[in-house]
Protein backbone atom coordinates (compact mmCIF):
# COMPACT_ATOMS: atom_id res chain seq x y z
CA UNK A 1 0.00 0.00 0.00
CA UNK A 2 2.86 2.32 0.86
CA UNK A 3 4.26 1.74 -2.63
CA UNK A 4 0.90 2.32 -4.36
CA UNK A 5 0.42 5.83 -3.06
CA UNK A 6 3.21 7.51 -5.02
CA UNK A 7 2.16 5.68 -8.17
CA UNK A 8 -1.42 6.90 -7.89
CA UNK A 9 -0.17 10.38 -7.13
CA UNK A 10 1.89 10.33 -10.29
CA UNK A 11 -1.14 9.32 -12.35
CA UNK A 12 -3.21 12.12 -10.88
CA UNK A 13 -0.55 14.68 -11.77
CA UNK A 14 -0.21 13.22 -15.26
CA UNK A 15 -3.95 13.37 -15.92
CA UNK A 16 -4.02 16.93 -14.72
CA UNK A 17 -1.23 17.86 -17.16
CA UNK A 18 -2.95 16.07 -20.02
CA UNK A 19 -6.09 18.00 -19.36
CA UNK A 20 -4.29 21.23 -20.31
CA UNK A 21 -3.89 19.96 -23.90
CA UNK A 22 -0.99 20.37 -26.38
CA UNK A 23 0.02 23.61 -27.90
CA UNK A 24 -1.24 23.66 -31.50
CA UNK A 25 1.48 24.03 -34.14
CA UNK A 26 -0.79 26.38 -36.02
CA UNK A 27 -0.62 28.71 -33.09
CA UNK A 28 3.18 28.82 -33.24
CA UNK A 29 3.61 29.00 -37.04
CA UNK A 30 0.87 31.06 -38.51
CA UNK A 31 0.22 30.59 -42.21
CA UNK A 32 -1.41 32.85 -44.74
CA UNK A 33 -4.00 31.73 -47.22
CA UNK A 34 -2.23 31.38 -50.54
CA UNK A 35 -2.92 33.34 -53.70
CA UNK A 36 -3.17 32.06 -57.27
CA UNK A 37 0.60 32.05 -57.86
CA UNK A 38 3.06 29.46 -56.53
CA UNK A 39 6.77 29.41 -57.26
CA UNK A 40 8.74 26.37 -56.20
CA UNK A 41 12.20 24.91 -56.54
CA UNK A 42 14.20 22.04 -55.17
CA UNK A 43 16.34 19.01 -55.69
CA UNK A 44 15.41 16.52 -58.39
CA UNK A 45 16.19 12.83 -58.54
CA UNK A 46 15.19 10.39 -61.19
CA UNK A 47 15.97 7.87 -63.80
CA UNK A 48 17.85 9.30 -66.79
CA UNK A 49 15.67 10.09 -69.76
CA UNK A 50 17.70 8.18 -72.32
CA UNK A 51 20.30 6.15 -70.45
CA UNK A 52 19.38 2.57 -69.64
CA UNK A 53 20.76 2.82 -66.12
CA UNK A 54 21.88 5.33 -63.53
CA UNK A 55 20.47 7.98 -61.24
CA UNK A 56 20.09 11.55 -62.41
CA UNK A 57 20.48 14.32 -59.90
CA UNK A 58 19.94 18.02 -60.29
CA UNK A 59 17.69 20.94 -59.61
CA UNK A 60 14.26 21.93 -60.78
CA UNK A 61 11.54 24.43 -60.30
CA UNK A 62 8.30 25.77 -61.64
CA UNK A 63 5.54 28.29 -61.55
CA UNK A 64 1.90 27.40 -61.00
CA UNK A 65 -1.06 29.66 -61.64
CA UNK A 66 -4.73 29.46 -60.82
CA UNK A 67 -7.01 28.64 -57.95
CA UNK A 68 -7.95 25.27 -56.54
CA UNK A 69 -8.81 22.71 -57.69
CA UNK A 70 -7.43 23.11 -61.23
CA UNK A 71 -4.17 24.88 -61.89
CA UNK A 72 -1.64 25.12 -64.69
CA UNK A 73 1.99 26.05 -64.92
CA UNK A 74 5.40 25.60 -66.43
CA UNK A 75 8.33 23.65 -65.03
CA UNK A 76 11.99 23.14 -65.81
CA UNK A 77 14.63 20.83 -64.37
CA UNK A 78 18.24 20.12 -65.09
CA UNK A 79 19.62 16.76 -64.06
CA UNK A 80 22.74 14.86 -64.92
CA UNK A 81 23.94 11.29 -64.66
CA UNK A 82 27.25 9.61 -65.48
CA UNK A 83 27.58 5.89 -65.98
CA UNK A 84 30.40 3.72 -67.31
CA UNK A 85 31.00 0.51 -69.16
CA UNK A 86 34.34 -1.02 -70.12
CA UNK A 87 34.29 1.02 -73.32
CA UNK A 88 32.52 4.27 -72.47
CA UNK A 89 31.96 6.81 -69.76
CA UNK A 90 28.66 8.41 -70.73
CA UNK A 91 27.24 11.58 -69.19
CA UNK A 92 23.68 12.62 -69.92
CA UNK A 93 22.49 16.05 -68.93
CA UNK A 94 18.73 16.42 -69.25
CA UNK A 95 16.96 19.74 -69.46
CA UNK A 96 13.33 18.92 -68.82
CA UNK A 97 10.78 21.51 -69.99
CA UNK A 98 7.13 20.89 -69.21
CA UNK A 99 3.77 22.57 -69.36
CA UNK A 100 1.70 21.26 -66.49
CA UNK A 101 -1.87 20.95 -65.43
CA UNK A 102 -2.79 19.88 -61.95
CA UNK A 103 -5.73 19.05 -59.78
CA UNK A 104 -5.27 20.06 -56.16
CA UNK A 105 -7.13 19.72 -52.92
CA UNK A 106 -6.26 21.67 -49.78
CA UNK A 107 -6.83 20.20 -46.31
CA UNK A 108 -5.71 22.34 -43.38
CA UNK A 109 -2.03 23.01 -43.83
CA UNK A 110 -1.74 20.32 -46.45
CA UNK A 111 -2.21 20.39 -50.15
CA UNK A 112 -2.56 17.20 -52.20
CA UNK A 113 -2.68 16.95 -55.94
CA UNK A 114 -1.93 15.20 -59.17
CA UNK A 115 0.17 16.98 -61.78
CA UNK A 116 0.44 16.04 -65.43
CA UNK A 117 3.31 17.55 -67.37
CA UNK A 118 4.05 17.33 -71.06
CA UNK A 119 6.81 18.80 -73.15
CA UNK A 120 10.30 17.93 -74.18
CA UNK A 121 13.59 16.94 -72.68
CA UNK A 122 16.76 18.29 -74.23
CA UNK A 123 19.40 15.62 -73.68
CA UNK A 124 23.07 16.42 -73.99
CA UNK A 125 25.18 13.32 -74.30
CA UNK A 126 28.93 13.29 -73.72
CA UNK A 127 30.79 10.04 -74.32
CA UNK A 128 34.40 9.52 -73.29
CA UNK A 129 36.25 6.42 -74.50
CA UNK A 130 37.38 4.53 -71.42
CA UNK A 131 41.18 4.53 -71.13
CA UNK A 132 41.30 6.67 -74.28
CA UNK A 133 43.38 9.42 -72.71
CA UNK A 134 45.94 6.92 -71.41
CA UNK A 135 46.12 5.38 -74.87
CA UNK A 136 46.67 8.78 -76.49
CA UNK A 137 43.41 8.92 -78.42
CA UNK A 138 42.28 12.31 -79.64
CA UNK A 139 39.30 13.88 -81.38
CA UNK A 140 36.16 11.88 -81.95
CA UNK A 141 37.97 8.65 -81.11
CA UNK A 142 38.34 9.99 -77.60
CA UNK A 143 35.18 11.98 -77.01
CA UNK A 144 31.87 12.62 -78.73
CA UNK A 145 28.94 14.76 -77.81
CA UNK A 146 25.46 15.26 -79.19
CA UNK A 147 22.11 16.80 -78.42
CA UNK A 148 18.64 15.40 -78.83
CA UNK A 149 15.24 16.79 -77.98
CA UNK A 150 12.82 14.05 -77.06
CA UNK A 151 9.10 14.38 -76.30
CA UNK A 152 8.30 13.44 -72.74
CA UNK A 153 5.50 13.47 -70.15
CA UNK A 154 5.35 13.07 -66.38
CA UNK A 155 2.55 12.17 -64.00
CA UNK A 156 3.35 13.16 -60.45
CA UNK A 157 1.69 13.11 -57.09
CA UNK A 158 2.29 16.43 -55.35
CA UNK A 159 2.18 17.07 -51.63
CA UNK A 160 2.61 20.51 -50.14
CA UNK A 161 2.67 21.47 -46.49
CA UNK A 162 2.30 25.07 -45.38
CA UNK A 163 5.11 25.62 -42.94
CA UNK A 164 5.10 29.27 -42.10
CA UNK A 165 3.78 32.40 -43.74
CA UNK A 166 3.78 31.96 -47.52
CA UNK A 167 6.33 29.11 -47.44
CA UNK A 168 5.57 25.48 -48.17
CA UNK A 169 7.52 22.29 -48.16
CA UNK A 170 6.69 20.45 -51.39
CA UNK A 171 7.37 16.92 -52.52
CA UNK A 172 6.43 15.30 -55.76
CA UNK A 173 7.16 12.14 -57.64
CA UNK A 174 5.85 9.73 -60.20
CA UNK A 175 6.37 7.97 -63.46
CA UNK A 176 7.74 9.59 -66.56
CA UNK A 177 7.77 8.60 -70.19
CA UNK A 178 9.91 9.75 -73.10
CA UNK A 179 10.17 8.81 -76.75
CA UNK A 180 13.83 8.09 -77.47
CA UNK A 181 14.67 7.11 -81.04
CA UNK A 182 11.05 6.10 -81.55
CA UNK A 183 10.96 3.84 -78.51
CA UNK A 184 9.04 4.59 -75.34
CA UNK A 185 11.41 4.88 -72.43
CA UNK A 186 9.79 4.66 -69.00
CA UNK A 187 11.44 6.22 -65.98
CA UNK A 188 10.57 8.02 -62.79
CA UNK A 189 11.23 11.39 -61.26
CA UNK A 190 11.00 12.88 -57.79
CA UNK A 191 11.53 16.31 -56.33
CA UNK A 192 11.73 17.80 -52.87
CA UNK A 193 11.94 21.51 -52.28
CA UNK A 194 10.26 24.65 -51.07
CA UNK A 195 7.50 26.75 -52.53
CA UNK A 196 6.49 30.33 -52.13
CA UNK A 197 2.80 31.18 -52.37
CA UNK A 198 2.27 34.90 -51.83
CA UNK B 1 10.52 32.39 -79.30
CA UNK B 2 11.00 32.40 -83.09
CA UNK B 3 14.74 31.92 -82.54
CA UNK B 4 14.23 29.07 -80.10
CA UNK B 5 12.21 26.90 -82.48
CA UNK B 6 14.99 26.22 -85.02
CA UNK B 7 17.45 25.55 -82.22
CA UNK B 8 15.15 22.96 -80.72
CA UNK B 9 14.49 21.44 -84.14
CA UNK B 10 18.22 21.15 -84.75
CA UNK B 11 18.69 19.65 -81.35
CA UNK B 12 16.05 17.07 -82.12
CA UNK B 13 18.18 15.86 -85.03
CA UNK B 14 20.88 14.67 -82.67
CA UNK B 15 21.55 11.00 -82.23
CA UNK B 16 22.08 9.56 -78.79
CA UNK B 17 24.32 6.52 -78.65
CA UNK B 18 24.44 5.79 -74.94
CA UNK B 19 26.61 2.75 -74.34
CA UNK B 20 26.02 1.34 -77.80
CA UNK B 21 27.67 2.08 -81.11
CA UNK B 22 31.04 1.25 -82.51
CA UNK B 23 33.88 1.34 -80.01
CA UNK B 24 37.05 2.95 -81.36
CA UNK B 25 40.11 0.77 -80.80
CA UNK B 26 42.85 2.12 -78.57
CA UNK B 27 45.39 1.18 -81.23
CA UNK B 28 45.52 -0.71 -84.50
CA UNK B 29 48.58 -2.61 -85.67
CA UNK B 30 49.13 -3.89 -89.19
CA UNK B 31 51.17 -7.07 -89.50
CA UNK B 32 52.49 -8.84 -92.56
CA UNK B 33 54.51 -12.03 -92.68
CA UNK B 34 57.55 -12.40 -94.89
CA UNK B 35 59.05 -15.58 -96.31
CA UNK B 36 57.54 -18.75 -97.72
CA UNK B 37 55.16 -20.44 -95.33
CA UNK B 38 55.40 -23.79 -97.09
CA UNK B 39 59.14 -23.79 -96.53
CA UNK B 40 58.72 -23.63 -92.76
CA UNK B 41 55.44 -25.48 -92.28
CA UNK B 42 55.62 -28.33 -89.79
CA UNK B 43 55.26 -31.68 -91.59
CA UNK B 44 52.50 -32.95 -89.31
CA UNK B 45 50.41 -29.80 -89.41
CA UNK B 46 48.32 -29.55 -92.57
CA UNK B 47 45.44 -27.08 -93.02
CA UNK B 48 47.15 -24.25 -91.23
CA UNK B 49 44.92 -21.68 -89.57
CA UNK B 50 47.32 -18.80 -89.04
CA UNK B 51 46.63 -16.08 -86.50
CA UNK B 52 48.57 -13.25 -84.98
CA UNK B 53 48.41 -12.73 -81.22
CA UNK B 54 49.55 -9.88 -79.04
CA UNK B 55 51.62 -11.35 -76.21
CA UNK B 56 52.81 -9.18 -73.35
CA UNK B 57 56.17 -9.94 -71.81
CA UNK B 58 57.38 -10.27 -68.26
CA UNK B 59 60.72 -9.97 -66.50
CA UNK B 60 62.62 -13.23 -66.42
CA UNK B 61 66.05 -14.22 -65.16
CA UNK B 62 67.50 -17.55 -66.27
CA UNK B 63 68.90 -19.98 -63.72
CA UNK B 64 72.65 -20.05 -63.25
CA UNK B 65 73.12 -23.47 -64.85
CA UNK B 66 71.92 -22.03 -68.15
CA UNK B 67 74.48 -19.26 -68.49
CA UNK B 68 77.53 -20.39 -66.52
CA UNK B 69 80.17 -22.37 -68.44
CA UNK B 70 79.14 -26.04 -68.21
CA UNK B 71 81.44 -28.19 -66.11
CA UNK B 72 81.17 -31.25 -68.36
CA UNK B 73 80.20 -32.17 -71.92
CA UNK B 74 77.18 -34.01 -70.53
CA UNK B 75 76.00 -30.89 -68.75
CA UNK B 76 76.64 -28.87 -71.92
CA UNK B 77 74.31 -31.22 -73.76
CA UNK B 78 71.69 -30.83 -71.03
CA UNK B 79 71.96 -27.05 -71.21
CA UNK B 80 71.67 -27.12 -74.99
CA UNK B 81 68.53 -29.22 -74.79
CA UNK B 82 66.82 -27.72 -71.78
CA UNK B 83 67.80 -24.06 -71.58
CA UNK B 84 66.20 -21.34 -73.63
CA UNK B 85 68.05 -18.26 -74.83
CA UNK B 86 68.88 -16.36 -71.61
CA UNK B 87 67.88 -13.16 -73.40
CA UNK B 88 64.65 -14.51 -74.85
CA UNK B 89 61.36 -12.68 -74.73
CA UNK B 90 59.25 -14.28 -71.98
CA UNK B 91 55.49 -14.20 -72.51
CA UNK B 92 53.01 -13.84 -69.72
CA UNK B 93 49.62 -12.83 -71.18
CA UNK B 94 47.81 -12.88 -74.51
CA UNK B 95 45.36 -10.04 -74.99
CA UNK B 96 44.44 -9.78 -78.67
CA UNK B 97 44.18 -12.06 -81.65
CA UNK B 98 43.37 -11.82 -85.36
CA UNK B 99 43.38 -14.22 -88.31
CA UNK B 100 46.16 -13.80 -90.81
CA UNK B 101 46.99 -14.94 -94.35
CA UNK B 102 50.70 -15.42 -95.10
CA UNK B 103 52.09 -12.49 -97.05
CA UNK B 104 48.97 -10.34 -96.69
CA UNK B 105 48.52 -7.47 -94.24
CA UNK B 106 46.36 -8.18 -91.21
CA UNK B 107 45.03 -5.74 -88.67
CA UNK B 108 45.20 -6.33 -84.96
CA UNK B 109 42.96 -3.97 -83.03
CA UNK B 110 43.56 -3.31 -79.36
CA UNK B 111 40.60 -2.47 -77.16
CA UNK B 112 42.35 -2.71 -73.80
CA UNK B 113 45.46 -1.31 -72.21
CA UNK B 114 47.98 -3.61 -70.59
CA UNK B 115 47.08 -4.08 -66.96
CA UNK B 116 49.30 -2.67 -64.22
CA UNK B 117 50.90 -6.02 -63.45
CA UNK B 118 52.29 -6.14 -66.99
CA UNK B 119 54.04 -2.80 -66.66
CA UNK B 120 57.44 -2.33 -65.08
CA UNK B 121 58.09 0.82 -63.09
CA UNK B 122 56.00 2.91 -60.76
CA UNK B 123 52.91 4.91 -61.58
CA UNK B 124 54.95 7.91 -62.66
CA UNK B 125 57.10 6.00 -65.15
CA UNK B 126 56.18 2.53 -66.30
CA UNK B 127 56.31 0.55 -69.49
CA UNK B 128 55.14 -2.73 -70.97
CA UNK B 129 56.43 -4.59 -74.02
CA UNK B 130 54.68 -7.06 -76.26
CA UNK B 131 55.55 -9.37 -79.11
CA UNK B 132 53.35 -10.12 -82.11
CA UNK B 133 53.33 -13.88 -82.38
CA UNK B 134 52.33 -15.69 -85.58
CA UNK B 135 50.87 -19.11 -84.84
CA UNK B 136 48.85 -21.91 -86.32
CA UNK B 137 45.68 -22.24 -84.29
CA UNK B 138 45.50 -26.03 -84.45
CA UNK B 139 42.46 -26.40 -82.20
CA UNK B 140 40.58 -23.55 -83.86
CA UNK B 141 39.67 -21.74 -80.66
CA UNK B 142 41.15 -18.46 -81.88
CA UNK B 143 43.36 -18.13 -78.83
CA UNK B 144 47.07 -18.58 -78.41
CA UNK B 145 47.41 -20.68 -75.28
CA UNK B 146 50.69 -20.16 -73.49
CA UNK B 147 52.49 -23.37 -72.66
CA UNK B 148 54.72 -24.59 -69.85
CA UNK B 149 57.32 -27.28 -69.65
CA UNK B 150 56.13 -30.69 -68.53
CA UNK B 151 56.94 -31.65 -64.95
CA UNK B 152 58.91 -34.84 -64.47
CA UNK B 153 57.98 -37.30 -61.71
CA UNK B 154 58.92 -36.19 -58.20
CA UNK B 155 59.10 -38.15 -54.97
CA UNK B 156 57.08 -37.42 -51.87
CA UNK B 157 53.33 -37.30 -51.42
CA UNK B 158 53.18 -33.52 -51.32
CA UNK B 159 54.46 -33.07 -54.85
CA UNK B 160 51.51 -34.67 -56.63
CA UNK B 161 51.59 -36.77 -59.73
CA UNK B 162 53.74 -35.81 -62.71
CA UNK B 163 52.17 -33.88 -65.55
CA UNK B 164 50.51 -36.06 -68.15
CA UNK B 165 51.98 -36.40 -71.58
CA UNK B 166 51.53 -33.18 -73.50
CA UNK B 167 48.44 -33.09 -75.71
CA UNK B 168 48.88 -32.72 -79.45
CA UNK B 169 50.16 -29.22 -79.93
CA UNK B 170 47.27 -26.77 -79.84
CA UNK B 171 49.32 -23.92 -81.26
CA UNK B 172 52.40 -24.00 -83.46
CA UNK B 173 54.39 -20.79 -83.44
CA UNK B 174 55.75 -19.74 -86.82
CA UNK B 175 57.24 -16.40 -85.97
CA UNK B 176 57.29 -13.48 -83.61
CA UNK B 177 58.17 -9.84 -83.95
CA UNK B 178 60.16 -10.08 -80.72
CA UNK B 179 61.84 -13.42 -80.12
CA UNK B 180 64.93 -12.44 -78.15
CA UNK B 181 67.07 -9.43 -77.37
CA UNK B 182 69.89 -11.11 -79.29
CA UNK B 183 67.94 -10.76 -82.56
CA UNK B 184 66.50 -7.80 -84.44
CA UNK B 185 63.03 -7.18 -83.09
CA UNK B 186 59.98 -4.98 -83.39
CA UNK B 187 58.02 -4.73 -80.20
CA UNK B 188 54.84 -2.99 -79.17
CA UNK B 189 55.46 -0.70 -76.23
CA UNK B 190 53.00 0.96 -73.93
CA UNK B 191 54.52 3.76 -71.93
CA UNK B 192 52.80 5.67 -69.16
CA UNK B 193 54.40 8.68 -67.54
CA UNK B 194 58.10 9.31 -67.89
CA UNK B 195 60.57 6.83 -69.31
CA UNK B 196 63.30 5.43 -67.09
CA UNK B 197 65.85 3.12 -68.64
CA UNK B 198 65.99 -0.24 -66.93
CA UNK B 199 67.05 -3.81 -67.57
CA UNK B 200 63.51 -4.71 -68.65
CA UNK B 201 64.16 -5.62 -72.29
CA UNK B 202 66.57 -2.68 -72.54
CA UNK B 203 66.86 -0.41 -75.55
CA UNK B 204 69.98 1.53 -74.59
CA UNK B 205 71.17 3.68 -77.48
CA UNK B 206 67.73 4.08 -79.04
CA UNK B 207 65.33 6.96 -78.61
CA UNK B 208 62.86 7.25 -75.79
CA UNK B 209 59.64 5.34 -76.49
CA UNK B 210 56.78 7.73 -77.24
CA UNK B 211 53.96 7.93 -74.68
CA UNK B 212 51.08 5.45 -74.97
CA UNK B 213 51.33 2.76 -77.66
CA UNK B 214 54.30 2.70 -80.03
CA UNK B 215 56.26 0.33 -82.21
CA UNK B 216 59.95 0.08 -81.41
CA UNK B 217 62.51 -1.62 -83.62
CA UNK B 218 66.19 -2.30 -83.05
CA UNK B 219 68.89 -4.66 -84.21
CA UNK B 220 69.60 -6.46 -80.93
CA UNK B 221 72.85 -7.17 -79.11
CA UNK B 222 74.91 -10.25 -78.48
CA UNK B 223 74.98 -12.33 -75.31
CA UNK B 224 78.64 -11.38 -74.88
CA UNK B 225 77.71 -7.69 -75.08
CA UNK B 226 75.07 -8.24 -72.43
CA UNK B 227 77.52 -10.01 -70.11
CA UNK B 228 80.15 -7.30 -70.60
CA UNK B 229 77.64 -4.53 -70.00
CA UNK B 230 76.30 -6.24 -66.88
CA UNK B 231 79.82 -6.65 -65.52
CA UNK B 232 80.40 -2.94 -66.17
CA UNK B 233 77.14 -1.99 -64.47
CA UNK B 234 75.58 -0.63 -67.64
CA UNK B 235 73.02 -1.72 -70.19
CA UNK B 236 74.00 -3.33 -73.50
CA UNK B 237 73.76 -0.88 -76.37
CA UNK B 238 71.75 -1.11 -79.54
CA UNK B 239 73.13 0.22 -82.81
CA UNK B 240 71.35 3.58 -83.12
CA UNK B 241 71.18 3.14 -86.89
CA UNK B 242 68.78 0.21 -86.37
CA UNK B 243 66.45 2.03 -83.99
CA UNK B 244 62.98 3.07 -85.11
CA UNK B 245 60.23 4.47 -82.89
CA UNK B 246 56.84 5.14 -84.45
CA UNK B 247 53.16 5.24 -83.68
CA UNK B 248 51.44 1.87 -84.15
CA UNK B 249 49.52 3.06 -87.20
CA UNK B 250 52.59 4.52 -88.90
CA UNK B 251 53.94 1.32 -90.41
CA UNK B 252 53.42 -2.35 -91.08
CA UNK B 253 55.21 -4.79 -88.82
CA UNK B 254 57.08 -7.36 -90.89
CA UNK B 255 57.37 -10.73 -89.19
CA UNK B 256 59.55 -13.39 -90.87
CA UNK B 257 58.09 -16.88 -90.89
CA UNK B 258 60.38 -19.41 -89.23
CA UNK B 259 60.31 -23.12 -88.41
CA UNK B 260 58.39 -23.77 -85.17
CA UNK B 261 61.46 -25.32 -83.56
CA UNK B 262 63.22 -21.95 -83.71
CA UNK B 263 60.49 -19.85 -82.20
CA UNK B 264 58.41 -22.19 -80.02
CA UNK B 265 59.65 -20.46 -76.86
CA UNK B 266 57.67 -17.37 -77.88
CA UNK B 267 54.64 -18.99 -76.22
CA UNK B 268 56.40 -20.57 -73.24
CA UNK B 269 55.65 -19.27 -69.78
CA UNK B 270 58.33 -19.85 -67.16
CA UNK B 271 57.57 -21.59 -63.89
CA UNK B 272 60.14 -19.48 -62.04
CA UNK B 273 61.09 -16.01 -63.20
CA UNK B 274 63.71 -14.97 -60.64
CA UNK B 275 66.56 -17.36 -61.59
CA UNK B 276 65.93 -19.47 -58.50
CA UNK B 277 65.90 -23.27 -58.76
CA UNK B 278 63.40 -25.64 -57.23
CA UNK B 279 65.31 -28.73 -56.09
CA UNK B 280 63.16 -31.83 -56.25
CA UNK B 281 62.99 -35.06 -54.30
CA UNK B 282 63.90 -38.02 -56.54
CA UNK B 283 61.04 -40.51 -56.87
CA UNK B 284 61.42 -44.05 -55.57
CA UNK B 285 60.44 -45.50 -58.92
CA UNK B 286 62.93 -45.02 -61.68
CA UNK B 287 62.62 -42.22 -64.20
CA UNK B 288 62.92 -43.15 -67.86
CA UNK B 289 66.06 -41.20 -68.63
CA UNK B 290 66.72 -42.91 -71.95
CA UNK B 291 65.28 -40.07 -74.04
CA UNK B 292 66.05 -37.26 -71.66
CA UNK B 293 69.44 -35.54 -71.73
CA UNK B 294 70.75 -35.63 -68.18
CA UNK B 295 73.96 -35.01 -66.27
CA UNK B 296 75.33 -35.08 -62.78
CA UNK B 297 76.65 -31.72 -61.72
CA UNK B 298 77.62 -29.65 -58.74
CA UNK B 299 75.35 -26.94 -57.39
CA UNK B 300 76.32 -23.61 -59.01
CA UNK B 301 76.77 -20.65 -56.75
CA UNK B 302 76.91 -17.05 -57.93
CA UNK B 303 78.35 -15.86 -54.63
CA UNK B 304 76.77 -15.00 -51.36
CA UNK B 305 75.59 -17.56 -48.84
CA UNK B 306 76.09 -21.19 -49.88
CA UNK B 307 72.87 -22.84 -51.02
CA UNK B 308 74.11 -26.44 -50.68
CA UNK B 309 76.49 -28.42 -48.47
CA UNK B 310 79.89 -28.72 -50.02
CA UNK B 311 80.17 -31.58 -52.46
CA UNK B 312 76.44 -31.86 -53.12
CA UNK B 313 75.72 -33.47 -56.45
CA UNK B 314 72.52 -32.89 -58.38
CA UNK B 315 70.95 -34.73 -61.25
CA UNK B 316 69.97 -32.25 -63.95
CA UNK B 317 67.47 -33.48 -66.52
CA UNK B 318 66.51 -31.57 -69.66
CA UNK B 319 63.02 -31.53 -71.11
CA UNK B 320 62.22 -34.00 -73.88
CA UNK B 321 62.55 -32.82 -77.47
CA UNK B 322 58.77 -33.14 -77.94
CA UNK B 323 57.98 -31.04 -74.89
CA UNK B 324 56.24 -27.77 -75.76
CA UNK B 325 58.85 -25.80 -73.81
CA UNK B 326 62.42 -26.15 -72.70
CA UNK B 327 63.21 -26.63 -69.02
CA UNK B 328 65.59 -28.21 -66.57
CA UNK B 329 64.61 -30.43 -63.65
CA UNK B 330 66.95 -30.65 -60.66
CA UNK B 331 66.97 -33.69 -58.37
CA UNK B 332 68.99 -33.83 -55.16
CA UNK B 333 69.32 -36.50 -52.48
CA UNK B 334 68.97 -33.83 -49.82
CA UNK B 335 66.21 -31.27 -49.75
CA UNK B 336 64.69 -28.60 -47.56
CA UNK B 337 61.24 -27.26 -46.98
CA UNK B 338 62.31 -24.18 -48.92
CA UNK B 339 63.01 -25.91 -52.22
CA UNK B 340 65.32 -23.17 -53.48
CA UNK B 341 68.09 -24.04 -50.99
CA UNK B 342 69.70 -27.21 -49.75
CA UNK B 343 70.95 -25.74 -46.47
CA UNK B 344 68.59 -26.16 -43.54
CA UNK B 345 68.62 -27.45 -39.97
CA UNK B 346 66.12 -30.23 -40.60
CA UNK B 347 66.07 -31.63 -44.14
CA UNK B 348 62.73 -32.38 -45.72
CA UNK B 349 64.33 -35.49 -47.17
CA UNK B 350 67.81 -37.01 -46.98
CA UNK B 351 68.50 -40.02 -49.17
CA UNK B 352 72.26 -39.70 -49.01
CA UNK B 353 72.62 -42.88 -46.95
CA UNK B 354 70.01 -44.76 -49.00
CA UNK B 355 69.57 -43.33 -52.50
CA UNK B 356 66.97 -44.69 -54.92
CA UNK B 357 68.19 -47.72 -56.86
CA UNK B 358 68.12 -45.87 -60.17
CA UNK B 359 70.11 -42.82 -58.94
CA UNK B 360 72.82 -42.36 -61.56
CA UNK B 361 75.03 -39.85 -59.77
CA UNK B 362 77.72 -40.14 -57.12
CA UNK B 363 76.32 -40.30 -53.60
CA UNK B 364 77.55 -37.87 -51.02
CA UNK B 365 78.29 -39.12 -47.58
CA UNK B 366 75.48 -38.50 -45.13
CA UNK B 367 76.12 -35.62 -42.80
CA UNK B 368 77.42 -36.73 -39.41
Amino acid sequence: MNRLVPVLATLVVARAAAAEGPTAASDSFAIRPGGPLTVDGGLVLGFPTALPTGLSRGIGGGVTFGACPLRWGVRAAWVTATESTRAWEVTHSDLRLRITGSAQHDVGRGSFGIRLGAGGTLVHESRLRAQGMRAGLTGSDLETSSFAMVPAADLEAVIGVHVVGPWLLVMSGGPSMALVDGDAHASWTAEIGVAWQP
Amino acid sequence: MKRLVPILLLAACGDLSGFSGEVPPLATITIQTTGDFEAVRAPNAPDANLHVALVWGTQWLPEATCFLPPESPELAAVVAAGCRNPLAFTPTRVTADAPLVPGEPASLTLFDLPSADLMVGDVTARIAYASLVIYDDRDGDGVLRLARSRRLPTGGPEMGPPDPDPPPSSSLVYGASFVAMTEPDTRLAFREGAFVESGFYPRHGCGTPPPAFSLLSAGGFSFADAVAATAAGTLPSEDPATCVETAPEARTVQVPLRPPAEVREARCEQRREDSSVRYRRPPTDSIDLANLPHACASIPNLGGDPIAPEGTIQLVVASAPDDPCRALTHYTLLGCDDRSTLVCDVPEWDYRSEPPAWWPCPVQAAAR
